[in-house]
């Protein structure tokens, strides 16, 4: 009998992407108004965290890095079916790029004897999808990026993905351990049940470790992140002529300016 | 799966929906000791209720810290206006200098999204537990008691001593539990509303308003939504400006116009057009407003439940007076009380949680209904009066009384006069309109 | 606190623009032209080399390096190995970060294509380097290399710069850059590198792959989208995008009723195309799908219902029914092939 996988999924929690507009008085980004949600990706590799524990049996944490309140994404992920959560907050994480971030994650996983970690495919705040690489990377394990479909291979220590590429689709075995970037909108997240959501909110208390604990306290921050912002600008949306034409041959001939 | 525990009578009582009147019924239990579940479809409490409007606040004011309270601007003026279909517009407009200080006559202009959730909050921080995004589909029965509730949720069951049910407008729940008769089209009115946002500035410019002062403004007659009963609103919150039209969805029904419709021509009234010109459409949205009056209050009480707000009818539409959100607070206040009384004893029966209905009928909120329940009635027999031949017969009336031009003065008095007394039936008829309203100020 | 100089870099040994060069097979991805175009400018700029970087099985028996260098590169350097192909990140990755140790470049540009990215993201972390991805603009700004790229979907554009590390990166989608013509008579110089890393060291195995069947509508110029409004029916649309020479892409509710293959999406949760000309069909413009087109530089819009968000988002729109105007402009279309480019 096999004792299962031990499965860790990456969340996030971000502001509510439908929420966050620019402020016509101030030209400043209003992140405040938004609600703060689970990273809608992450729904994806939630849900592909509970369907590998359901072939092959195991335990799913979830982890999150973010300030003490990010502990309501690891209840999200506990709702839906997560047996843990382990919040890594401490402010000496603060302002961290996608390096040291992996790096804690990276840790993180390590600590928690991972044998798969998922993430969603990127944030809608940052999108740049580099962080289930770059766990990948710290750690030294494979990775499966686009990922559409899993197979687990337990027998094989391996674990098969379908990879969505330019022009169709791969199949990729990787050994374990190995860090899987979930597609967007590749499965259908389950609902929580609501004895379960009651539990995740009210009851469930998730373990908090701090950048000492994961021995890292000198890799992280603003400092050790390469990459900064120099500057945010709103972006003026595309300006489009919005022209509506009465007949079919003036839309042609619009068409054929643009051949 | 880590284990999950099950929640089954581990609340003394199930609040379902985080408005006004769950919320409060929550926050009064939670303050009496007991574990309450509050269970509200939205993704937070508020996103799914609509209203003009105005918050009437004394009650909230006594239960929670208000002024950290999220709200708009407080009401320093209302004006009522009768509205012609021809364009006429005569208007009364009140702004006692009293209204300018604290409590600011405790009437608030909110939005429902942020209010909800901080009123929702002052619930949780006294201990109540809130879920959202659940939907609360059927009551659970057992020997003719109400013991819970069935959600839209996997393992969707929960089992309490008490539900509240605040549900709303929209009172699926209490109609499929079969607490209540759906309501005939005729107690029902549909709200369809617009906010638009403006330069701060520029709205306290044209409104005349400034600081955190507001202005609530009502308009009636055929101008206002043709010929259904019913009228349009406008309060400034404070950088959007909510206009709508609230009226009997009977009429909605027969006219052919869709609420929208409505409430475009609305718009385009030359009253209303110059005060919402311009600016950007940012909410739009359409509600349900039971109006039918005391007569139509479903039983209060039952084995194991109560009803409480919307969802009871407690709403009041005197066409002078536009409440419901401070009977919803008031309601959920006693509803409270009342479980709180019924659970010390170890009690769930509708005969132990009667005293709800009681305090409920001996505060303003029933009286008042009571008071002005015959008004829907007398709105609808002297309809085209009201809504037709009146605002005309003022429009033409002001039009002669006001006239510039070279003829006495007394001859324009005279023209007005036959323009009302035309619309009433002449001085008897106009005697026989005034005793029919008397009520409005007795 | 934090240390900083065990992590930063000596910035004066680092110089050179690289481009790494995506092929598959043979195949080079058409970002890489982009990359190259982009890549001359900047190391004009910076007065620096253009390093183009290949790995691949049987690269000299390809043209690739020629190609690179006529397309800007003064220098390529080829890693040739049976264990580069197919593409792997983990061999990739070590083949990278070896030649960055050794070579020391100051900016490398990566397609941002799903290879380009899963290649980037895991060998920005052993080279420290600063990895943006997604840019929209590279400049240099007095003397300082600028990363741009879109932000909280779009609504923001923040510029990302790597003041203390090295190499700073950037990954660009596919049609962000023009590609230059190449010039055949360019000079340069074709290295081949030591290959460090050993198939007994690798951690994955491409089981198969399936590419050339599915469509890759992210390279068209032209796309005619259907949406719900096609009503299962695409014909015309197909009809049409086959006139002009362009692809059928489709919403994700199209592609949920399974009237065109998934690979056709367009949207948020599909692919996000940039061409030169998006017809919209019976499609509503709901978000979603809009970020996924929004890049486009002329929208047409076609809908029954004129209060569609989507003509606020077209430059020219008619309303109507699809099933009627497609076939309309068909016929114009054939009455006029003059008009069709080539």
């Amino acid at each position: 009998m096999t004792d299962g996988w031990n499965i860790v999924v990456c969340v996030k929690q971000v502001p509510d992407a439908d929420d966050v507009s620019i402020d016509p008085e101030t030209g400043r980004l209003n992140r405040s108004d938004a609600e703060a949600v689970m990273n809608a990706p992450d729904y994806n590799a939630v849900e592909a965290a509970l369907e590998l524990r359901d072939a092959v049996g195991g335990t799913v944490t979830a982890l999150t890095m973010g300030p003490p309140n990010a502990d309501a994404v690891l209840r999200v992920a506990v709702g839906m079916g997560a047996d843990d959560g382990v919040l890594l907050s401490d402010p000496a994480f603060g302002g961290s790029d996608t390096w040291p971030t992996s790096l804690a994650l990276a840790r993180g996983a390590e600590e928690l004897g991972a044998d798969v970690v998922l993430g969603g495919e990127e944030t809608t705040d940052s999108s740049t999808g580099q962080v289930p690489p770059g766990i990948a990377a710290h750690n030294g394990w494979a990775q499966l990026t686009y990922v559409e479909e899993l197979e687990p291979r337990p027998d094989e220590g391996r674990l098969v993905a379908k990879r969505d590429v330019e022009g169709g689709y791969e199949r990729v075995a990787a050994d374990l351990p190995v860090v899987v970037a979930m597609g967007f909108g590749e499965n259908d997240p389950r609902p929580a049940g609501l004895h379960r959501k009651i539990y995740a909110e009210a009851d469930f208390e998730p373990e908090t470790w701090t950048a000492e604990d994961l021995g890292v306290e000198d890799e992280v921050g603003l400092a050790v992140s390469p990459t900064q912002v120099g500057g945010m600008a709103t972006a003026d949306p595309v300006p489009r002529e919005q022209e509506v034409v009465d007949e079919t041959d003036e839309l042609a001939e619009q068409i054929t300016e643009v051949l | 799966m880590s284990e999950t525990p099950n929640y089954d009578n581990m609340y003394d009582a199930i609040v379902v929906g985080a408005g006004l009147a769950g919320a409060t019924a929550a926050l009064t239990m939670a303050r009496d000791g007991l574990d309450v579940i509050m269970i509200e479809r939205g993704p937070s409490p508020g996103t799914k209720n609509v209203f003009g409007g105005v918050l009437y606040t004394p009650r909230i004011r006594e239960l929670t810290d208000f002024e950290d309270a999220p709200k708009e601007r407080y009401v320093a003026k209302k004006t009522y206006s009768m509205l012609s279909e021809e364009g006429d517009e005569t208007s009364v407009s009140v702004a006692p200098s009293s209204w300018r200080e604290e409590p600011h006559n405790d009437s608030w202009m909110v939005l429902r999204r942020d209010f909800d959730e901080w009123f929702a909050e002052q619930a949780v921080d006294a201990g109540a537990m809130l879920v959202t995004e659940t939907t609360v589909t059927d009551l659970i029965k057992e020997n003719g008691e109400i013991v819970g509730v069935e959600t839209d949720r996997p393992d969707g069951e929960l089992r309490a001593p008490v539900v509240v049910l605040a549900e709303g407008a929209n009172s699926l729940v209490s109609e499929a539990a079969d607490l209540k008769q759906q309501d005939d089209r005729d107690n029902v009115a549909v709200s369809v509303k617009e906010v638009r946002k403006y330069d701060r500035e520029k709205l306290e410019d044209r409104f005349h308003i400034d600081g955190d002062a507001g202005l609530a403004a009502h308009y009636f007659g055929d101008g206002a939504c043709g010929d259904a009963v019913g009228g349009g609103f406008l309060y400034t919150n404070k950088r959007t400006v909510s206009i709508g039209v609230v009226y009997s969805i009977e009429d909605a029904a027969h006219d052919d116009k869709t609420p929208d419709e409505v409430l475009e021509e609305f718009k385009q009234h030359p009253a209303v057009a110059p005060l919402v010109r311009g600016g950007r459409m940012v909410e739009y949205s359409a509600h349900a407003i039971p109006e039918g009056g005391p007569d139509s209050m479903p039983e209060l009480v039952h084995d194991g439940a109560v009803i409480v707000g919307d969802a009871a009818g407690l709403v009041l539409n005197s066409g002078v007076h536009l409440e419901g959100t401070n009977m919803a607070v008031e309601s959920g206040y006693h509803a409270g009380r009342a479980i709180s009384d019924a659970l010390a004893q170890d009690r769930t029966d509708a005969a132990a949680l009667a005293s709800y209905e009681t305090d409920l009928r001996n505060s303003y909120v029933v009286e008042n209904l009571d008071h002005y329940g015959w008004f829907m009635d007398t709105a609808a027999e002297e309809k085209e009066f009201l809504f037709d031949d009146l605002p005309r017969a003022l429009g033409q009336a002001g039009d002669a009384y006001f006239k510039m031009d070279n003829t006495p003065k007394d001859e324009h008095v005279s023209e007005a006069k036959s323009h009302i007394l035309d619309a009433t039936g002449g001085w008897l008829g106009a005697a026989k309109k005034a005793w029919k309203f008397r009520k409005m100020l007795s | 606190m934090a240390a900083t100089s065990d992590t930063s870099a000596d910035i004066e040994e680092h110089d050179d623009v690289w481009v790494f060069v995506e092929q598959h097979d043979g195949a080079v991805a058409s970002v890489t032209w982009e990359l190259l175009s982009k890549g001359r400018d900047l190391a004009d700029e910076r007065g620096e080399d253009l390093v183009a970087l290949v790995m691949g099985e049987d690269i000299d028996a390809t043209d690739i390096p020629q190609q690179c260098i006529a397309r800007g590169a003064d220098e390529v350097l080829v890693a040739d190995d049976p264990v580069f192909e197919p593409y792997r990140p983990d061999p990739y990755g070590e083949q990278f970060r070896h030649l960055v140790e050794t070579r020391k470049p100051a900016v490398a540009l990566i397609g941002g294509t799903h290879t380009g990215r899963d290649f980037a993201g895991r060998v920005a972390v052993p080279t420290h380097a600063g990895l943006t991805a997604d840019c929209t603009e590279l400049e240099m700004a007095d003397g300082r290399y600028e990363m741009r790229r879109p932000a909280f979907g779009g609504d923001a554009l923040a510029t990302i710069i790597c003041p203390e590390h090295r190499p700073q990166m950037s990954t660009v989608r596919p049609g962000v850059f023009p590609a230059a013509e190449p010039e055949e008579d360019r000079d340069g110089e074709i290295e081949d590198v030591e290959v460090v890393v050993d198939e007994s060291e690798t951690m994955t195995e491409v089981l198969d792959r399936e590419v050339g069947d599915v469509a890759d509508i992210t390279d068209a110029e032209i796309v005619v989208a259907g949406g719900m409004g096609a009503e299962g029916d695409f014909e015309p649309l197909w009809e049409l995008a086959d006139l002009l020479g362009g692809e059928v892409a489709a919403t994700r509710d199209a592609v949920e009723e399974g009237w065109i293959e998934p690979a056709r999406q367009v949207g948020q949760t599909g692919k996000t195309v940039r061409p030169k000309l998006y017809i919209a069909a019976g499609i509503s413009g709901a978000i979603q799908h809009l970020e996924g087109m929004d890049d486009s530089e002329t929208v047409i819009a076609i809908n029954t219902d004129p209060n569609a968000p989507i003509f606020d988002n077209a430059d020219y729109g008619i309303v109507g029914d699809l099933h009627e105007v497609v076939p309309e402009l068909i016929e114009y279309f054939e009455e006029h092939e003059e008009a069709i480019p080539v």
